[in-house]
This record gives structure tokens, C-alpha cells and sequence, in this order.
């Protein structure tokens, strides 16, 4: 076991406490994995749990995922990184948990590739801030729309053909909580069950239109592939069209309504006859 | 991998005529389609007409999934911006076109085969004029389509 | 059946040999991805010193490590020419059972305005060679025997592919830090399904047939000597004893039977996001689902991998789901695994090959739960 590091020792401190008080039901953070390189969601809920709770950038998930589960446990009290703070805001917004039945512990996020690192909500914040991430200039975008269509279309295809439907980048994503998906949908059946490359690409397609205004791009999705799919290049594309179009960051103000839930009669139209 | 990956034959033949599926708004496009015709204003038969109740009725994903079934173009009209029966349908689907439109670009299918207009109930000349615009497009860009083309059971349809 | 030698390890000949009598499968590297590099992985190294792994092992947990945008899987294709086999590395990605039971596969194909008639599609037309199985996966396909050739019903599509396979493994000399085959009854040498074992012990690979077929393919080779059998025994007691973890796997069916409303459920269940992962990337699981599909007057009949994992799985026509929750479907996986497989036919169903481990986007570990179950069972 590595030592714990000084905001690891100051969330434990108080990770106890609020146990101890009985002032949240759990803390949901991560412990460490079995293997090298890997943390487990965990949900502390004895004072003697604290001291398995970790924090570092091999941390995957976005544990704004769990709180709509864990609804039923009453108050808990969440550890939330910059990522996992912007899909509790959008997941407020969306009245998937409340907000005065969350604790939420701020943190920054240990991984620095993250555009928003620091917690955009939280009650506390534990450790030191981190440093403003320089603004997105979505290079690998950029760089893969400057090839020509034909090239872009196949190099998509040829990745999202391998994908083999397990839907783990759906179940971690905290924006994936429709108590039907779109391709388990039977009755009609909208998407093919097999991983036919053509179901893929309407699947990836159809689930980057959902993300639209609502992905704040935590990677949660792209680590969980099994098969190394970059879904990534897709997610960032439908963000930086957001950002382009509609001036909206997902998940950093509260109180801006979600994106595609809103319009401006003066939105760019010059695509419609 | 499986016996079911035959390469697709070249359909492409001279006279082709594109397949086109159209989500008409029921209050204002449908009826400026409505009136071309009782005007008797020509324009292709092409299209096949698929009525909504609002142009805010079309999820992003009818047009893809007709585009996988094998329409050669897909067209979506509705009311005017703030002439919406429902007063702000078009504008909220206007907002999922514009990622729909871009992300189609994205991933390089033509921006041709996917078009969007507003026309109203009295424009039963520009509904015309815009279905010969579409066609032509996707004419010129040839018959099916990339979402088509890598199904599997289309292709196994072509070659069998 | 005697042991032979491949001298010098020179596999190029033998595989060109393969090559010649048959479609060869190995484990084959997918080409580099078009994609530009993720520019922020570049420049911050992964989390973990490459020292701690050893030699040898992928990384783990691949997905966290290396840059996003050029991640590499080995996975079992048809090999066109012998470089592309590529025998260093741990596991495939995906396990064996592709080569078996598809993740999609057409099973006849129909005309909707001829439905009486059906045009059977052939599972398998050439004969076929596996090289590189690891003992793990072809010991999977003993289990998929069970299943899927049981005497009543036994399944042509799968009874094709078999009888058309000769199955070459390559033995493991250095277990990966998710590998646990001993603790299910398994070896890191072992020979369960093979027809052909390769053994590689440093400078040559011990070849060594378990079949008729197996033999024929390495008739024209020398003969092994008894230190070349020595060398090898010595190797495998190594790479026993690399894996520590131990089950004891009839107590643990006992348990459970008693353990199915244990409250130690839920909280295995927390992290799992009940994804197909830990389902599809395992070489015992065989769950499918079948689904037609028509377009234009054509259609299919399809069969394609399913995971218990899925809500879907169990959702009546009604919407009743008698696995309603996550917690249900993760103990379903345990107790098929554990309890309803050994109860039927015997052994548990997992070879060990620790791909769930890896794979698991929530990091659980099969063997922690094992452990926990053992552990808060009575
Ligand atoms: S889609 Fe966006 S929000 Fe969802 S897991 Fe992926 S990166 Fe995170
Ligand atoms: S996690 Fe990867 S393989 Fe699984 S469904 Fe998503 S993209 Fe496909
Ligand atoms: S155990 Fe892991 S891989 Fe399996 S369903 Fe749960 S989260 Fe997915
Ligand atoms: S359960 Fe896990 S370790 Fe066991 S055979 Fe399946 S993937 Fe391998």
C-alpha cells in the first residue's frame, strides 16, 4: 500500500466523521483494486471504512453514476472530482438525485488531462485547488475532421465495428440512466441486437446525440471499453459542437437550462433551406 | 468473418431515380405539400411522405434509421421559426438538427443525403422548388448510402 | 503419443506448414488505428513505473494506461501470413470462444414470402487450425462440449466448428497477475481440448500431441529428449506456484446454495454496473440470444452473444423481470459459475483466465468475491 497522500489522509479524517456523526448514510469514493492501476467505487458507511478510501488519477468511473441508485440509502456524502461535479449538476437538472440529500465533498482531480479538473458544486472542498486547465483547443478533433470524409467515415467504421455491444461505456456513464436504452427498445426494435457495423454506428451515433449538452467528458466511458474503442473523438466532437453552436459547457452552471432543452430564436440555421 | 461479408455488387445504373423519405410537419410543410399538389405544380416523385405532428416530433434517430434501411436522402421541414403550431417545436428540433447536421459531417456521411427546410402551408411553390433541390443532390451523390452499405443484411440481400 | 521438438524455435517453417494444410487462426495484432494520438496522454506518462509489471504481461487494465488512441488487441484471426502471428502476449482480448460460437452469426437466411423455406447457411466450410490457445480457453471449450454437444440437442453450428478445428496450445510459463487457472482445477500446462501442446522452453518449443490430429502435424519433427521433458516439468511447477490464490470451490457450491439472500450481495454488487464485459470477454460464458432480421423481403436468422448481466435477459413479454436488479444479475453470474454449473455437469464454470478481472470497468475482482463469499457464507 502506497502512503496515502495529504488530501487521501484529510478525506479519511473526514470521511470518519461524518460516519461517526451520522451525518450521511455512506461516503461513496473509491478503495484501491486488486491489480496495479485500478480503484473500485465504494461506498464507506462504518466510521472504520474511512481508511480504505483512495484517491488518484487511475480513479476511472464517475461516481455521479451511483447516486441515482443509491437514492434509496438516504443521505450520502459524495467524493466529487471536476468531472463527477458537472454530472451532478446536469443530473439535478434532470431530477435524477437531490441535491439536499447530497453531501458533496470537493476535490480536484488527480488526473490532469481532465479540461475541468476543480469541483464546479460541492460543500466542502478538501486539499488544494487545482491549477485552470488552458481552454480546449480540441486539437484531436480538429485534426480528425481535417481528413476527407471518405477517410473519416471508414476509420470510424473500422472502429466501431469492433465493438461488441457489451454497453459498458453506456452503464458507467452517468447520463445513461433511461430505465429502457434505445437499442433494448423490442417493441418496435429500433437497433439490430448483433453487433452488425451498421447497428454500432446507429448506436454510437444515436448515444452521442443523447450526450449532447449533457456529456462533461469525464473519459468514464472510453476507459470502460474493453475493446480500446476511442469513443472519446465522438463525445468531444458532440461537446465542442455544443460549445460552438449553443456557447454551453455542460455540467459548470447550475443554473443554465441543459442545452438541447432550450433554444434561441436567433440560433445558427444555416443548414436549413 | 462469416459467409454473410460478400462484397456489395455496384448497383449504379443511369436512370436512377433517388428513394426519399420526407417528415412533413402536419400544420405547415405537409401542407404546403398539399397544396403543390392541388396546385399541380410538378416537381420528382421521389419522396415519400412520412406526416408529423411538429417538426419537434423528429428524433434525430428516424433519419438515421431510414438512411440504414436504405433511403438514398432523408428531408425534414417544419413551420417557419415562430410559426410553430406548438409555438417552440421547430425551435428546440432545430437545436437537435444542428448536432445531427454536424455530427453527419463528422463522421463523413455526405452532407447531401440529409436536408432541412422550413415551408409553410402557403408555399406550395418552395415546397416544390426544394424537392427538386433534394432530389437533384442525391442524385448526383448516387444511390444508398454509407449507413446502408455497412449492413450486413444488406449485404447479404445484394449479393444473394 | 511421443513428444517432439521444434529446434531453434524457428516457428516460421512450422507455421507456413500449418498454413498449408489448412486455415490457420492465431492470435494476430489489429493494425495501428487511424487515429491521431490523444495529445494529453502524450506528454503524462501512466500512473504506474512499466517496472511493476512483470516481464512479460500486457499492462493491466490497458484501457488506463496506454494512450487511448493506439490501443492494440490481439485477438484470434485468420492469419494470411506467418508474421502476423503473434504469439507474445499473455490472452487475447477476447477469448477463444469466438472462433466456436460467434458474436454474431448467421444461421440461415429466408425470403419473407417463401417463410416455409429456409436457406441454411454452412457454420464452417474449411477445415481449420487454432495455434496459440492458452490451456485456459481450449479447457473453456470442454465446458462448452457440455452445453452445446449434449446428446439430446446437440448443436450443429458448434459441432461443426469442433470437428473442423485442430486446436495447437501454447502452454504459459509466466502466469499475468489476473491468472488463477490452478484454483478451478486447471494447469498453466494443462491439455484439456488440445490436440497439439507447445511448450516453450527457451531455446526450442517442446511439442507435445494429445491426438491423432495433433500428432500428424508434428510427425516429420525430432523427437523430444528426457531432459526436453524435464525442462518442461520444471516449467510448469513454476508457473504453478507463480499463483497463489486458492478457492475451495465444493465448499463455496455448499455455501451458496444457502446464500442466496445473503446481505454480503449487495455490497459485492455496489461497483458493478451490470455492463456485458465481465460476460462477453469470458471464454466459459455461452449465453446467446436469437433475433431475425429482414430488410426488403430478405431476412436472417441471427444468433449472437447475450449476457446475464443485461436486464433484457430476463424481461418477460410482460415487462416482469424477475431479475430486477443489479445485485440478481451479478449473483446470477456467481451462482451459474458456482453452484447451478458444478450442480449439472460437474465442474465450475471458469477456467481462470482472469479476464473479467482485467476487463472489469469497476475493477472488481473475481477472486475478492470468491474470497468475501467463502469468508460471510455460512
Ligand atoms: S459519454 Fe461523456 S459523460 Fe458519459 S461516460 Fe463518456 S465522457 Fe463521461
Ligand atoms: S464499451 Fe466498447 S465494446 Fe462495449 S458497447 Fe461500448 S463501445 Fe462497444
Ligand atoms: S462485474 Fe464488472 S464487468 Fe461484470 S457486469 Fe459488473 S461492472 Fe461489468
Ligand atoms: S469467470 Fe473470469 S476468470 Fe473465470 S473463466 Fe470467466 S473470464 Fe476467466
Amino acid at each position: 500500500m502506497p502512503r496515502p497522500t495529504a488530501v487521501e489522509q484529510q478525506l479519511r479524517a473526514r470521511a470518519r466523521e461524518l460516519l461517526e456523526k451520522r451525518e450521511v448514510a455512506g461516503v461513496l469514493g473509491f478503495r484501491a483494486g486488486t491489480l496495479p492501476g485500478t480503484c473500485v467505487p465504494f461506498l464507506a458507511t462504518e466510521p472504520g471504512d474511512a481508511d480504505r478510501l483512495v484517491l488518484n488519477r487511475d480513479c476511472a468511473a464517475n461516481l455521479a453514476a451511483w447516486l441515482p441508485r443509491l437514492r434509496h440509502r438516504g443521505r450520502i456524502a459524495v467524493v466529487a472530482r471536476g468531472p463527477d461535479s458537472r454530472s451532478i449538476v446536469n443530473l439535478v437538472k434532470e431530477n435524477q438525485v437531490e441535491r439536499d440529500r447530497l453531501h458533496i465533498i470537493g476535490v480536484a482531480d488527480p488526473d490532469d488531462t481532465q479540461p475541468v479538473r476543480n469541483p464546479v458544486v460541492f460543500d466542502e472542498f478538501l486539499g488544494e485547488r487545482a491549477p485552470d486547465s488552458p481552454p480546449d483547443d480540441y486539437a484531436d478533433i480538429r485534426e480528425f475532421e481535417a481528413l476527407p470524409p471518405a477517410e473519416r467515415w471508414q476509420a470510424l467504421l473500422d472502429e466501431l465495428s469492433r465493438c461488441i455491444r457489451c454497453y459498458a461505456c453506456r452503464q458507467v456513464c452517468p447520463n445513461c440512466y433511461c430505465p429502457t436504452c434505445f437499442v433494448d427498445a423490442s417493441r418496435p426494435a429500433w437497433v439490430g441486437r448483433t453487433p452488425d457495423p451498421s447497428d454500432n454506428v446507429l448506436f454510437h451515433m444515436v448515444r452521442a446525440i443523447h450526450m449532447a449538452g449533457r456529456c462533461v467528458e469525464c473519459g468514464a466511458c472510453a476507459k470502460a471499453c474493453p475493446i480500446g474503442i476511442p469513443l472519446m473523438i465522438i463525445n468531444r466532437k458532440v461537446s465542442l459542437i455544443v460549445r460552438d453552436r449553443f456557447g454551453s459547457v455542460p455540467g459548470t452552471d447550475p443554473d443554465a437550462p441543459l442545452p438541447l432543452t432550450a433554444f434561441d430564436s436567433e440560433d445558427r440555421e444555416e443548414f436549413i433551406r | 468473418m462469416m459467409a454473410d461479408t460478400n462484397p456489395v455488387p455496384s448497383t449504379v445504373s443511369g436512370d436512377f431515380e433517388p428513394r426519399i423519405v420526407a417528415f412533413l410537419c402536419n400544420w405547415c410543410s405537409y401542407a404546403g405539400a398539399d397544396l403543390a399538389g392541388i396546385s399541380r405544380i410538378q416537381y420528382p416523385p421521389s419522396i415519400r411522405v412520412v406526416r408529423v405532428p411538429c417538426s419537434g416530433r423528429v428524433d434525430p434517430f428516424y433519419i438515421l434509421k431510414a438512411l440504414q434501411q436504405g433511403a438514398d436522402g432523408v428531408l425534414v421541414s417544419g413551420c417557419h421559426p415562430g410559426d410553430c403550431h406548438y409555438l417552440t417545436g421547430n425551435y428546440v428540433a432545430r437545436r437537435r438538427f444542428a448536432v445531427l447536421h454536424d455530427l453527419l459531417g463528422f463522421f463523413g456521411i455526405e452532407p447531401g443525403r440529409v436536408s432541412f427546410s422550413w415551408v409553410s402551408a402557403a408555399e406550395g411553390e418552395r415546397f416544390a422548388e426544394v424537392v427538386r433541390e433534394v432530389t437533384e443532390r442525391v442524385r448526383a451523390l448516387g444511390p444508398s448510402n454509407r449507413l446502408a452499405d455497412a449492413r450486413l443484411t444488406e449485404k447479404a440481400e445484394r449479393a444473394g | 503419443m511421443k513428444p517432439r521438438i521444434i529446434p531453434g524455435k524457428e516457428l516460421n517453417g512450422f507455421i507456413k506448414g500449418l498454413m498449408e494444410r489448412a486455415e490457420l487462426y492465431a492470435p494476430k495484432e489489429r493494425d495501428t488505428s487511424p487515429f491521431p494520438a490523444n495529445p494529453a496522454s502524450d506528454e503524462n506518462p501512466p500512473a504506474l513505473d512499466a517496472a511493476e509489471h512483470s516481464a512479460g504481461t500486457p499492462p493491466v487494465n490497458g484501457n488506463r494506461e496506454v494512450s487511448q488512441f493506439f490501443r492494440d488487441t490481439t485477438e484470434f484471426r485468420h492469419i494470411t501470413d506467418p508474421a502476423q502471428v503473434n504469439l507474445d502476449h499473455l490472452n487475447t482480448k477476447l477469448p477463444l470462444k469466438e472462433l466456436f460460437l460467434p458474436r454474431r452469426e448467421v444461421m440461415f437466411t429466408f425470403d419473407t414470402d417463401t417463410p416455409e423455406r429456409v436457406e441454411p447457411v454452412e457454420a464452417v466450410a474449411a477445415e481449420r487450425i487454432v495455434l496459440g490457445a492458452r490451456p485456459c480457453d481450449a479447457a473453456a471449450l470442454e465446458m462448452f462440449d457440455r452445453v452445446f454437444l449434449d446428446e439430446a440437442t446437440p448443436d450443429p453450428y458448434y459441432r461443426a466448428r469442433r470437428e473442423k478445428t485442430t486446436i495447437i496450445g501454447l502452454a504459459c510459463n509466466e502466469p499475468g497477475p489476473a491468472c488463477f487457472c490452478t484454483a478451478v482445477g486447471g494447469s498453466p500446462h494443462g491439455s484439456a481440448a488440445l490436440d497439439l501442446l507447445l511448450v516453450d522452453s527457451g531455446d526450442r518449443y517442446l511439442a507435445r500431441p494429445m491426438t491423432a490430429k495433433g500428432e500428424a502435424l508434428v510427425a516429420h519433427l525430432p523427437e523430444a529428449t528426457a531432459p526436453d521433458i524435464e525442462k518442461a516439468a520444471g516449467l510448469e511447477q513454476e508457473a504453478r506456484a507463480a499463483m497463489k490464490f486458492t478457492s475451495d470451490t465444493a465448499a463455496l457450491q455448499e455455501k451458496l446454495k444457502a446464500g442466496f439472500d445473503h446481505k454480503a450481495w449487495d455490497e459485492i454488487a455496489l461497483p458493478c454496473v451490470n455492463c456485458g464485459v465481465c460476460t462477453y470477454v469470458c471464454p466459459t460464458c455461452h449465453c446467446f440470444d436469437v433475433t431475425d432480421e429482414e430488410s426488403h423481403g430478405r431476412g436472417a436468422r441471427i444468433r449472437t452473444w447475450d449476457s446475464c448481466q443485461f436486464s433484457l435477459f430476463t424481461r418477460h413479454a410482460s415487462g416482469h423481470n424477475p431479475r430486477p436488479t443489479g445485485r440478481d444479475r451479478l449473483r446470477n453470474r456467481m451462482m451459474h459459475k458456482f453452484r447451478y454449473f458444478p450442480a449439472v455437469h460437474g465442474t465450475v464454470l471458469c477456467v481462470g483466465c482472469g479476464r473479467c478481472i482485467v476487463e472489469c470497468p469497476s475493477g472488481i475482482d473475481l477472486r475478492e468475491t470468491l474470497t468475501t463469499l467463502q469468508e460471510e457464507l455460512e
